[in-house]
């Protein structure tokens, strides 16, 4: 029964000061029968007023404003999380029957959200890959870690490489990518074989150093087998992502789940950091102060493009071109 | 009022101000090129809306007809005529419900009349003065509907406080770029055709001549365009303007915005209005004309604040 | 019969209902007494008629902004003078038809994002409404005042040869064109005096009265003096036009999305004086760029957070969001079973038989009769996207085909329908041209008001089947007869 005390750190910082903000965190743990919260605080620049629904995936979402002039915003999330290990699949049902109980589900809610797939130019390699990996005799469950495995084995770990824009096609020709990237392979070939899968993304929290995608938010696929439920398994980690994964939000995909976004006015670029820090139960605390935290200390940081001199025309043409948007 | 239609009114008229000027100064600045050949140089005018720009100077080699061109319908000159009577355009088209039917077509007319084909020819091969003052009768058109039409509200006041601002700004422009002249050229400080030229291209030579009775001196076309109350382009006219329709948008619900700015106009009008010919000349006029523009802009841009929401 | 120089030539084409000429070659009774009025003007007088109307567009400046290498060429919609007739039976069952129609979508919508029983019970297949890109999860189980999505909404009516009434598409989202329907009678007064009286014409002037009403009833806050804006693209919007003359006829302010913000779920306009609470705002932004914090994250139209202030209920949207699974062109074959599903009642109004392409079978049906088919995307509107069968080469054909095998989801079919023909005044002379029908259908808290009347628009191209404006269409004004 392990417990976790995580702290995720989340930074803005503009080149000039911008208003008008608006942002929509998905920040709260899941709680179900494998994963419960203890305690959660969470502190933002200005103590807005942070309001929370619960999403069509079922996931806690909080959205907040910030009008007054800024020029940094920090979201601070300082969670107490219990994870029980869920027992993997026993597999006692043959094969073609959790094939067929499979196909079954093509037409349910809300599997059916996890077995689509849009249109991209390299789908038939895609399916050529799939035809040579998959094996017949094959179970759903011996299926997703097969391919969990040749997502592993075949595509580079390079944080950098990708951003959140990427598209599927991008990621097949790098053959790298992030955890993020690598989830949406595996979900998007496991639902070319009919097997619901879904995006989850969230902490992990390994007892031991050396885990890919460690210090920031994490994300990874999870399946649905018959007579079983969900299974996580992480490509980017060739495991099952069980107790020392702590789940945030599923969903369709990234953009589904993307754990903090924000929208501001202001003609400035910003810089985005984010820190994900882990602690054990009985480990000294050394909560760390989230506004002070120097640069170099976050993991994942990216800059946005550089606005400055073309913004205004920038803002012109999308403004020209919306306008024009078709009218019924 | 919502805040960008309060926006579309002052820029309205910020352009159209802005546009009127300019066509003056073309006007005056190609008569004179009729009178002195040699000297003649476009180059002040060219800094005043273009800013220092040797590249620019180079390709339009002082030709008069190519200025005007550049001027009046070069789209890749953010000041010409044809942009500004664009962007005018655009502001009152987004506050068409707010403006009368009558200020709308002026400026679609003077619009149109700015892209008719057989201006850019007229400018370029006949007499250029009648082609200007086409465009020039326009604005004036404009002004007397907007006089006669507009309704007596908060719009009417952020249009006057556009006009009034960027007049101002306009007239300071002109004193330094034409007084600084003289730092390099001190024989122009004497140069009576100088100094009459550009009282013309203010329009504010009749009044000069009504006013100072020994004929023209620098330092007197200097208080003419600065501090005269009733020259109607002087900076000092112009404050008072801004004030003046500034006040009437004092409003219960936004008190201290209202103090914030009625205390800098009100400053800014205090000391001009205590200043003198001797006064500014003991400042410098340059450091003078300077701190006035700055004050100004620092008006623009708490408008931008407090009632224009940062559009 | 009424035989004068403009009327000799009038030749109503075979096999299409029209609506002046009965079978026999004989004047419907309806048009009667137009006809009668114009036999007594001459060519000249009709002429100089239509230039009035030309006239009187222009300087009102009731144009639409056509955008051509970033500069805007502002047009006029063509307008031809001669009214289109409806009796009042025809409209009679058309307004119920609507009624009928309109009352099974809302229940629809709200079904489909509340308990999804049509989905249960196999009415509608799920995975149409879940491969609508229109089909907003954002909006599952988001109340909405008193049930009601479709506040506005305008329904394309067509005719067959037999006259009867199909429905060829509904427009549940942002439809447009209404101040068309309000200028174009105003015109027609100024046109032809004392006639509209003397026809028993039923007037339109309502609309923007009864909006007006239903919008304040909208209003989260009970207050006396709720504000009601009309959010607007702004004017580089084709319809910019259609949001000022609404605007203006309601007393609302006219807003774009930059000058709206949200603050703790709350709406509020940027005024001179500070923030002003929004409560209503009817908008005419798609749902994509409504909300650049929820949907499209590029959209500088729209307001960050809207999604969040409407979704607990500060604020109410016209047309609601999500509103787009309930028109799209795949779910449109099932609105037949829709009402009889949620209403237990015969559809009155007919649907045109459509093709799913996403079934194999139907594919290739579609494919082997090509040429007298239409073929839509689901989601395109304006007439954009379409394949005309029986007007396209080969080539085209080709092209298109390979499009819709990328994604057949997208596309549907529907045999081509030939739209019944009205006299329009053509180079002088009465000419048939082939019109449709838009209603405007308003509702509300006390029910579905239709003003009596539409737009009527009509393909000016001799032999077109296309009335959209971006396609050589233009219109007319529509009487309903008391």
């Amino acid at each position: 029964m392990p417990e976790f005390k995580i702290q995720h750190i989340t930074r803005y910082t503009y080149d000039g000061m911008v208003r008008d903000s608006a942002n929509q965190i998905i920040l709260f743990p899941i709680v179900d029968a494998n994963q419960d919260v203890l305690k959660h605080d969470l502190t933002i620049t200005g103590n807005p007023l942070v309001d929370t629904h619960i999403d069509y995936y079922g996931n806690e979402v909080g959205s907040f404003t910030y009008l007054e002039q800024h020029n940094r915003m920090v979201i601070n999330s300082e969670v107490l999380v219990v994870t029980h290990a869920k027992e993997l699949p026993s597999e006692t049902t043959p094969a073609a029957t959790q094939w067929q109980k499979l196909s079954a589900l093509q037409n349910i809610v809300p599997y059916i959200d996890f077995l689509k797939h849009d249109y991209f130019d390299a789908l038939p390699d895609l399916i050529a890959v799939i035809e040579t990996e998959k094996q017949a005799e094959d179970t759903p469950y011996q299926t997703a870690l097969r391919f969990c495995e040749y997502v592993y084995r075949n595509f580079e770990y390079l944080p950098g490489v990708t951003t959140v824009e990427t598209t599927i096609d991008e990621v097949l020709q790098l053959k790298a990518g992030v955890c993020q990237d690598f989830a949406h392979l595996l979900v998007l070939m496991l639902r070319l074989l009919n097997i619901p899968a879904r995006y989850i993304s969230g902490y992990i929290c390994p007892n031991h150093n050396g885990m890919r995608g460690e210090g920031a938010t994490h994300a990874w696929a999870e399946v649905y087998l018959p007579d079983y439920g969900w299974l996580g398994i992480d490509p980017t980690n060739n495991c099952i992502a069980n107790e020392t994964h702590v789940r945030l939000a599923v969903g369709r995909n990234f953009s589904d789940c993307s754990p903090v976004k924000g929208v501001y006015k202001g003609s400035w670029g910003h810089k985005l950091e984010v820190k994900v820090s882990v602690e054990y139960k009985d480990q000294p605390t050394a909560i760390i102060d989230a506004e002070k935290l120097p640069s170099n200390s976050f993991i994942q940081a990216t800059e946005a493009e550089e606005f400055s001199t073309n913004s205004y025309q920038r803002y012109k043409e999308a403004m020209l071109l919306q306008q024009q948007q078709q009218q019924q | 009022m919502l805040s960008r239609v309060a926006a579309s009114f002052y820029w309205l008229s910020r352009y159209i101000e802005r546009s009127d000027g300019i066509l003056r100064m073309m006007k005056i600045n190609y008569n004179s090129s009729q009178d002195a050949v040699r000297e003649f140089t476009w180059e002040p005018v060219i800094r005043i809306y273009s800013g220092v720009d040797q590249e620019l100077m180079r390709t339009l080699d002082n030709d008069s007809r190519s200025v005007l061109t550049y001027m009046v319908n070069d789209k890749s000159n953010p000041n010409s005529i044809i942009n500004m009577i664009t962007l005018a355009r655009e502001n009152a088209r987004s506050v068409q419900e707010h403006i009368t039917r009558d200020l709308w077509q002026c400026l679609n007319e003077y619009y149109h009349c700015v892209k008719d084909d057989g201006l850019v020819p007229r400018l370029q091969n006949e007499d250029p003065i009648t082609a200007l003052d086409t465009l020039i009768r326009q604005i004036m058109l404009y002004y007397g509907t907007a006089e006669v039409t507009m309704e007596r509200g908060q719009g009417r006041s952020f249009m006057n406080i556009g006009k009034y601002l960027e007049r101002s700004i306009q007239a300071v422009d002109l004193l330094d770029v034409k007084f600084g002249s003289v730092t390099d050229n001190p024989d122009l400080l004497t140069d009576t055709t100088y100094w009459k030229h550009l009282l013309q291209s203010i329009g504010g030579y009749e009044l000069y001549l009504k006013t100072y009775r020994d004929g023209i001196e620098a330092q007197s076309v200097m208080e003419l365009i600065i501090l005269n109350t009733d020259f109607p382009r002087s900076v000092i006219y112009s404050v008072n303007n801004i004030h003046r329709y500034y006040e009437r948008l004092k409003n219960e619900s936004n008190l201290s915005s209202y103090r914030d700015i009625a205390f800098q106009i009100g400053k800014l009008q205090s000391y001009i209005q205590y200043s003198s010919a001797e006064s500014i000349r003991q400042i410098g006029l340059h450091k003078f004309l300077t701190q006035i523009k700055h004050d100004l802009f620092a008006i623009g841009i708490s408008l931008n604040e407090h009632y224009f929401a940062n559009s | 019969m009424y035989k004068s120089a403009h009327f000799s030539e009038y030749n109503a084409v075979n096999g299409v209902w029209d609506e002046m000429y009965s079978d026999n070659s004989s004047i419907r009774d309806h048009y009667q007494r137009v006809i009668e009025y114009l036999s007594k003007e001459s060519t000249d007088n009709l002429n100089k008629k239509e230039d009035l109307a030309r006239r009187l567009f222009m300087t009102q400046g009731i144009t639409f902004t056509v955008y051509n290498s970033g500069e805007g060429i502002e047009k006029i919609f063509p307008f031809d003078i001669i009214p289109r007739i409806i009796t009042a039976s025809e409209w009679n069952f058309v307004e119920k038809g609507i009624k009928q129609r309109l009352t099974a979508l809302n229940l629809f919508l709200k079904d489909v994002y509340h308990n999804q029983f049509i989905i249960k019970d196999g009415i509608v297949p799920i995975d149409v409404i879940y491969s609508c890109p229109h089909f907003l999860r954002e909006m599952y189980q988001v109340d909405v005042p008193h049930d009601i999505y479709v506040h506005i909404a305008g329904i394309d009516l067509i005719r067959d040869e037999h006259g009867a009434f199909y429905v060829l598409e509904d427009n549940l989202r942002t439809p447009s064109g209404v101040s068309y329907m309000l200028e174009n009678r105003e015109i027609t007064k100024r046109l032809f005096p004392d006639l509209l009286p003397q026809c028993n014409v039923r007037s339109v002037t309502e609309y923007p009265t009864i909006l007006y009403k239903n919008l304040l009833a909208l209003s989260p806050r009970q207050i006396s003096n709720p504000t009601i804006v009309l959010l607007s693209p702004g004017i580089y919007n084709s319809a910019y036009f259609e949001h000022t003359t609404l605007a203006r006829l309601m007393g609302v302010e006219l807003v774009e999305g930059r000058d709206l913000v949200v603050n703790n779920h709350k709406v509020y306009m940027k005024t001179t004086t500070g923030l002003q609470q929004v409560d209503v705002i009817y908008r005419r932004v798609d749902d994509e760029y409504l909300d650049p914090l929820v949907f499209n994250p590029t959209s500088v139209l729209g307001v960050a957070g809207l999604m969040s202030a409407y979704r607990k209920g500060n604020v109410a949207i016209v047309n609601a969001i999500g509103n787009g699974v309930a028109d799209d062109k795949a779910i449109y074959s099932y609105v037949p079973d829709m009402i009889k599903y949620y209403l237990n009642e015969e559809p009155l109004l007919k649907n045109v038989p459509t093709y799913q392409l996403r079934n194999a079978d139907e594919r290739e049906f579609t494919f082997a009769n090509i040429n007298s088919m239409v073929v839509k995307k689901t989601n395109g509107s304006g007439g954009y996207g379409m394949l005309m069968g029986h007007a396209a080469d080969e080539q085209e054909i080709e092209d298109y085909k390979k499009e819709i095998l990328k994604d057949p989801r997208n596309f549907i079919a529907q045999p081509t329908i030939s739209l019944s023909a009205a006299p329009c005044y053509i180079q002088g002379m009465l000419q048939p041209r082939r019109i449709d029908l838009r209603p405007y259908a308003l509702c509300g808290p006390d029910g579905i008001e239709i003003v009596p009347g539409g737009l009527t628009r009509v393909a000016l191209k001799e032999g077109s089947l296309v009335v959209n404006s971006s396609q050589g269409g233009g219109s007319k004004d529509t009487w309903v007869l008391a």
